[in-house]
């Protein structure tokens, strides 16, 4: 089984493109491959605590949390790009982490497969 | 000891986006990733401008000015003073109208040596097929 | 290189995909993308199917855009996000986002 990296800027709400990468990562995963999903820009507020499911917008808050239980994905966030948005670390949801943009090229160097959804 | 290769190719207009912004500190980042490798581990950023993307590269972006965020032009002075490749297409920079001196090409003024170069696609895609990942912005 | 773009979008980045090649190029349609498997404008297909690729669309973006396997063109394949993990793991090594 090998390893995927994700990196991805796109908004929690509004273009499921941040859908994507954790349908992504919930399909790898249940394949038995390891997920490290980056979250930097606009992308921060899916690791934040005490999102709320509506019908009318993406809620993978749920799906994120049982991944990150199980154990083969980890979800980790832009620490500048978080606080710049008012998102501290209590704010963080449990199981995911903040480190700085040199964490994902370190996710990078030694993943099988890389992807980076961009801005939007 | 090891070396991870990434491509970051720039095709977003800045500003309205991130995209562009993101690619470039992340390019930058690699500066420091040695903290997590083992000794001798490094990663190798890659800088391809491409498409709109080479808009990116006009000088006297004035962002800090009028917004108080720092400019594009400025992030991109900074990835050549850390000696990061870059490569912008010539193709686009010609359908642009753009000349090499409109363009953020050096770092010089910060006292650093490397060039941007600006180069046919087909060297940017030979570029692409020589690193070990590639990042789209 | 082996290279897998997975196009988002409908209306853009079309420049930058005309302009890749690979030994081995596939193209996933996703998000909006999944519109140039099925939509035909005055009658003509997506133009992006004449490049020389091998063509995916994700099922779960087709049908929540109201369409199913039967409006896809026939030079693309229907996937599922499994089969996708299957493509990036096994046969592409490069993959981008446009």
């Amino acid at each position: 089984m090998g390893k995927l990296t994700i990196g991805c800027f796109s908004s929690l709400v509004g273009s499921l493109s941040l859908d994507f990468a954790v349908k992504l990562s919930e399909a790898a995963v249940k394949k038995g491959h390891k997920v490290d999903l980056w979250l930097s820009g606009n992308a921060v507020m899916l690791s934040k605590k005490g999102q709320k499911a509506f019908r009318d917008y993406s809620y993978v808050q749920k799906t994120v949390d049982e991944l990150i239980k199980a154990g083969n994905l980890q979800v980790t966030a832009c620490e500048a790009c978080a606080e710049a948005r008012g998102y501290h670390k209590e704010d963080t949801m449990e199981g995911c982490k903040r480190f700085s943009m040199d964490w994902y090229l370190a996710s990078c160097f030694d993943a099988d497969r890389v992807l980076l959804i961009g801005g939007d | 000891m090891a070396t991870t290769k990434m491509g970051f190719i720039i095709r977003s207009l800045p500003y309205k986006t991130e995209a562009s912004r993101l690619a470039l500190t992340h390019a930058i980042a690699s500066q420091s990733v040695e903290i997590y490798l083992a000794d001798g581990d490094l990663v190798e950023a890659e800088l391809f401008f491409i498409g709109d993307g080479v808009l990116n590269c006009l000088k006297k972006q004035e962002a800090m000015k009028h917004y108080g965020n720092t400019s594009i032009a400025m992030h991109l002075e900074n990835a050549l003073l850390l000696d990061l490749k870059v490569l912008i297409c010539k193709e686009d920079v010609e359908k642009f109208g753009l000349a090499e001196d409109m363009l953020v090409m050096d770092a010089e003024s910060l006292g650093g040596e490397t060039k941007a170069a600006i180069v046919p696609f087909s060297e940017i895609q030979k570029a692409m097929e020589a690193v070990n990942h590639l990042q789209m912005c | 290189m082996k290279l897998g773009v997975l196009m988002s979008e409908y209306r853009a980045g079309t420049d930058t995909l005309n302009r890749l090649s690979a030994e081995k190029l596939g193209v996933i349609f996703v998000g909006n993308g999944a519109y140039h498997a099925t939509v035909k404008e005055n009658g003509k297909a997506s133009p992006v199917l004449e490049k020389a690729a091998t063509f995916y669309v994700l099922a779960e973006d087709l049908e929540s855009r109201g369409y199913d396997a039967s409006a896809v063109d026939g030079r693309v394949k229907v996937v599922t996000y499994s089969d996708l993990v299957d493509l990036v793991f096994n046969d592409y090594e490069k993959i981008i986002w446009i």
